[in-house]
């Protein structure tokens, strides 16, 4: 009955090259029925591209998968599903106009031979047994794009059920789910987890792992670090197995001196996604905004930025800012750095001369607009090397470049425009822990040189790691202060769900 | 509960159920208050003449077309292409019976009307292949068989002259699919073939999308291609069959055009795509597709002829219909957008 030897999935000696670039050197995986398996590391570690290996999304990739007692390769994503893996991304993929029942039956209708009519019963009935199966709170008439993010999740995962899989990857759950869905989803997964299905679980908060994982692996750069069993190691631990560095390496000692008051946010609301947010900033500080996807951190400071409407004032240097906008910010000398690079940041196809001098183009345009060519060029050239972007040239399209120095772009851009209050969002999402490194260096560059900074991350070691004072958000509130010095990752964690501290 | 019951696409986005129904309602509201107005200011316009042998029977052509375009922009696809499909079907139809003239009428119409749909058609299927298999945008596809396919009609009808069936009797019979129609209460009123076929499109098309696999799999495909593929739904022949179906309603509408004008050139018919695709938007089918339906495409048609039918009532110069027809469809599509803005998305 337990199930040490009861192994469904086996990945042994797995590598996947991109144009050349090896991202996955001879991972060996595996998980057992009845075993949630936790899969951590930092952004492009390697944890999506070998869970993409799995979902046969890529077809070049060497080495030797078990699944279920058989060897196979898995080749495209409709083989990996009729075999019974099924992965639930953050991004869900349900369909929003269909019922409950019609999602999760989808693709198993039933139809009369002659009349081809859709067997309606059928599809609700067949729902309605895998609902009651799971002893899920799903009424399967009802239109899923009208659910919560977390009952959504539920239909995908009782649509996974019904398929019968016996493999089920989360890839990051959490991320965008509040403090009470993310307690009920656990339960959900250890439930799914007594009914013998094989987990795993990709996540990289630390903190949450001891409360849903049995076992964990770590990969750093594209290798296996190693694999622990939850009970026998700590957070600390894994923190270093994950970044490979000391920290003490990664940040730079804390050298700012936070001044006067710069920034007055004073009763920001905005219907469904915060309210009555109310905080001040001062010359020289790093403020932290801590809180999970989807507690409306991001939204806060883009209406503080003006790029959505909210009700409150916000008062620059002691004056409100009528008519918010991220023109009058700019001209104020208010910066964002947007939480999606390639959508809201990197103007694609455009070289990096232009994507680095966006925001002061009426500054450096002469006589009726013209623009020269030249003196673009050498404002970039000046800003390239600040910034230390490679390759160092002013034409390279900024599609060519790694996410970190695109960063830097972006950075470069406020910087150019002479921000006073720069908000990062999620600064270093998807860059190596040497570029991310360098970008905490800058922003704490940035602050000692009086500049007022925003800092937003999932990645609670960075703010805890950098920021004075630390804001929590929850639900659209903001719940707490702390200062930077008395934060841990772990406590900042529980802050943020609104959990004891499981250990 | 009882909303919640409906078929997928009544509502469109997440939690926008109530204003796509206040939109919906609007364009009803809209739809109804004008027939008021008219027929206040107007003793011709709740006539029968002017509603259902004018009105609806010069609707009823392009109104299938909208039914098949309706299924390709659910699926979140586009169709420039019809009314140069409708073109190429007509002048097929009308060389076809004028060569087959010889074997009677009894041959020579149904042979025809056959070969004409098989146009339709495979004129559908290569915009199916295109967007489906192929994967090139449906609006640079549809684009260009615009083109190409009026050209071939050009090139049919040696440059453009207008065709007709040169046997008089045969032309005479043919006229049946126009001017006959279905007697109804005595008095003389019927209801003309042009609005029977339409309704028996409506009927069959109703049962397409709204009972069968097929149309859940359509609206599945507007709504998420990705997801529906990899539940292992054919999505490319479902979307390619959407074109194909377009193409089907193209021949039809061609064979009323034919009927009613006794001729086919292939200079006819330019712009109507817009007003097909016109319909399908303002009735409340999205670009992009995964929502909408058959009868919000019907009150869109209504609501643009009606207005169409007014202006002519009004006397006023068709010089300013472009303007009007221009101006509804924004504002609908504009009250659209900002009721979905207010929910939230």
């Amino acid at each position: 009955m337990f199930a040490n030897d009861n192994v469904i999935l086996r990945m042994q000696g797995i590598v996947k090259e991109f144009s050349g670039t090896r991202v996955l050197d001879k991972v060996d995986f595996d998980v057992r029925g009845g075993e949630v398996h936790a899969l951590i590391g930092e952004n492009g570690a390697g944890k999506s591209t070998l869970m993409n290996v799995l979902a046969g999304r890529f077809s070049d990739y060497q080495g030797r998968v078990t699944f279920d007692g058989r060897q196979v390769r898995i080749t495209n994503p409709r083989q990996a599903r009729e075999m019974g893996i099924a992965i639930i991304y953050q991004e869900l993929s349900v369909l929003g106009n269909f019922t409950v029942a019609e999602n999760i039956m989808f693709g198993d209708e039933k139809a009369g031979r002659w009349t081809q009519k859709l067997d309606r019963a059928f599809i609700n009935a067949g729902a309605r047994d895998i609902i009651d199966y799971l002893g899920f709170d799903l009424d399967p008439e009802r239109k899923v794009g009208r659910l919560s993010k977390a009952r959504q999740c539920l239909v995908e995962i009782a649509g996974a059920v019904r398929r019968k899989v016996k493999l089920l990857v989360f890839d990051e759950p959490t991320a965008a789910l509040g403090s009470e869905d993310v307690d009920k989803l656990f339960e959900v997964i250890k439930d799914l987890r007594s009914r013998g299905l094989a987990i795993v679980y990709i996540s990289h908060r630390l903190a949450e792992l001891p409360l849903i994982a049995d076992r964990v692996t770590v990969l750093r750069d594209g290798r296996k670090v190693g694999a622990r069993q939850i009970r026998e190691c700590q957070i600390s631990a894994l923190t270093r197995m994950m970044l490979g560095h000391n920290l003490a390496e990664v940040f730079p000692e804390k050298t700012n001196q936070p001044g006067k008051v710069i920034l007055k946010v004073d009763g920001l609301s905005r219907p469904g996604a915060f309210e009555n947010i109310s905080f001040e900033l001062r010359e020289g500080e790093i403020l932290g905004i801590a809180g999970l996807v989807g507690s409306g951190r991001t939204e806060i400071t883009r209406a503080i930025f003006g790029a959505d409407k909210a009700r409150g004032t916000v008062l620059f240097h002691g004056k409100p800012i009528f008519g918010r906008s991220p023109y009058l910010c700019r001209a104020l000398g208010i910066g964002m750095v947007p939480e999606n690079r390639k959508q809201q940041g990197s103007i694609t196809g455009r070289p990096v001369s232009e994507n680095l001098n966006i925001s002061i183009l009426g500054r450096l345009s002469g006589v009726l607009g013209f623009q020269s060519s030249r003196r673009l060029k050498s404002q970039a050239r000046l800003m390239i090397e600040r910034m230390k972007i490679a390759p160092p040239f002013p034409h390279t399209g900024i599609e060519n470049l790694s996410g970190g120095n695109q960063q830097k772009v972006i950075v470069g851009r406020w910087l150019a425009a002479e921000s006073k209050v720069i908000i990062f969002d999620e600064p270093t999402q998807g860059i190596d822990v040497g570029t991310k490194s360098q970008m905490y260096r800058l922003i704490m560059a940035l602050a000692c040189q009086g500049r007022a900074i925003i800092l937003l991350s999932s990645e609670l070691i960075e703010i805890t790691k950098l920021a004075d004072r630390i804001l929590v958000i929850r639900d659209g509130r903001l719940v707490r202060e702390m200062q930077g010095a008395e934060a841990d990752e772990d406590s900042l964690f529980a802050e943020c769900v609104r959990k004891d501290n499981p250990e | 509960m009882t909303t919640d019951a409906e078929k997928p696409g009544a509502g469109r986005t997440k939690g926008a159920l109530s204003f796509q129904k206040l939109q919906q309602a609007s364009i009803l509201i809209l739809l109804v208050a004008l027939c008021v107005v008219a027929s206040f200011r107007s003793s011709t316009f709740f006539t029968w003449t002017n509603l259902v042998d004018n009105l609806f029977t010069n609707a009823a052509a392009l109104g299938v077309v909208a039914l098949g375009m309706t299924f390709v922009m659910i699926g979140g696809g586009f169709d420039l292409s019809v009314a140069s499909t409708i073109v190429v079907c007509s002048v097929v139809l009308v060389m076809g019976m004028d060569w087959l003239s010889p074997y009677g009428a009894a041959v020579a119409i149904p042979v025809a009307l056959l070969l004409t749909v098989l146009v339709g058609v495979i004129l559908g299927a290569i915009n199916g292949t295109l967007v489906a298999y192929v994967g090139v945008n449906p609006f640079v596809v549809t684009l260009c068989t615009m083109l190409i396919f009026r050209g071939i009609a050009q090139i049919l009808t040696g440059g453009g002259q207008t065709q007709q069936v040169r046997d008089i009797l045969l032309r005479r019979q043919f006229d049946w699919v126009y001017d006959a129609g279905l007697r109804l209460f005595g008095g003389g009123r019927e209801i003309s073939m042009p609005i029977l076929i339409f309704l028996v499109v409506f009927t069959v098309g109703m049962y397409l999308l709204r009972f069968t696999r097929f149309g859940h799999y359509v609206y599945a495909i507007g709504g998420n291609e990705e997801a529906a593929w990899l539940a292992g739904v054919n999505t490319h022949r479902i979307k390619a069959l959407t074109y194909v179906l377009c193409g089907f309603t193209c021949a039809i509408a061609a064979a009323i055009f034919v009927a009613k004008t006794e001729t086919a050139g292939a200079e006819s018919h330019m712009g109507k795509e817009l007003v097909v695709i016109a319909s399908v938007i303002v009735g409340g089918t999205p670009l992009g597709g995964g929502s909408g339906g058959l009868t919000s495409t019907v009150i869109g048609l209504l609501l643009l002829r009606i207005i169409d039918n007014l202006l002519t009532q009004f006397s006023i110069g068709p010089e300013y219909r472009p303007v009007v027809t221009g101006l509804i469809i924004l504002v609908v599509v504009t009250v659209d957008v900002l009721a979905k803005r207010r929910s939230g998305k």
